[in-house]
């Protein structure tokens, strides 16, 4: 169906949240999902974060990283975010690729809808 | 033709929908999927996924207290 561009810009639940409650909507109802994680999101991407992130009123945030998941949804974190923040693909999660703007802009030119959070 | 539940009772929006639509990758065209939720918003999203996706939404009840139950023809 069609496809949608969320872009993360950081690592609290204002950030984090949306992303993933639309992220997975998106993905339910059929859309392609991609989500670009820029440098300021790194902390959020640390192995296990997001499993455990919990907040008030809010779904579990690990069951909508799984629904991403499972219906196909890509996670890209900014390339520059490695030096940026001094990481190191090893001491993020594994399902994330690393990518830079120029491939993302690419992979999102059909996309008609895009966030940015 | 298999007919299949998923209780979303006290899951918070979109999770209801997403427990579906990963549910749906392993239904086959005619099976029956049944569906109990609270959410408020469960209703008017389980109709647009249903549209969007082309599936057949058979009926969507809600009780006195706010509990949801659908059923969907694949």
């Amino acid at each position: 169906m069609g496809k949608v561009a969320i872009v993360c810009n950081g690592s609290e639940n204002s950030s984090v949240y949306p992303t993933f409650i639309m992220g997975s909507a998106a993905a339910a109802t059929g859309d392609d999902v991609i989500i670009f994680f820029t440098p300021g999101s790194v902390p959020a991407l640390m192995p296990g974060y997001l499993e455990n992130l919990k907040a008030k009123g809010m779904p579990s945030m690990n069951e909508l990283l799984e629904g991403v998941k499972a219906l196909g949804g890509r996670m890209v974190l900014c390339e520059l975010a490695l030096e940026a923040k001094d990481v190191t693909p090893a001491d993020l999660r594994d399902d994330l690729e690393i990518g830079g703007a120029t491939s993302f802009i690419v992979d999102i030119k059909d996309a008609k809808t895009t966030f940015s959070f | 033709m298999a007919t299949h539940t998923i209780d979303a009772l006290g899951l918070k929006c979109p999770q209801p929908i997403l427990k579906i639509a990963v549910k749906a990758k392993e239904l086959q065209q005619g099976d029956m999927l049944e569906v109990l939720a609270d959410c408020p918003s469960f209703p008017v999203d389980i109709k647009a996924w249903c549209e969007r996706t082309g599936k057949t939404l058979l009926f969507c009840a809600t009780d006195g207290e706010g509990k949801h139950k659908a059923q969907i023809q694949f």
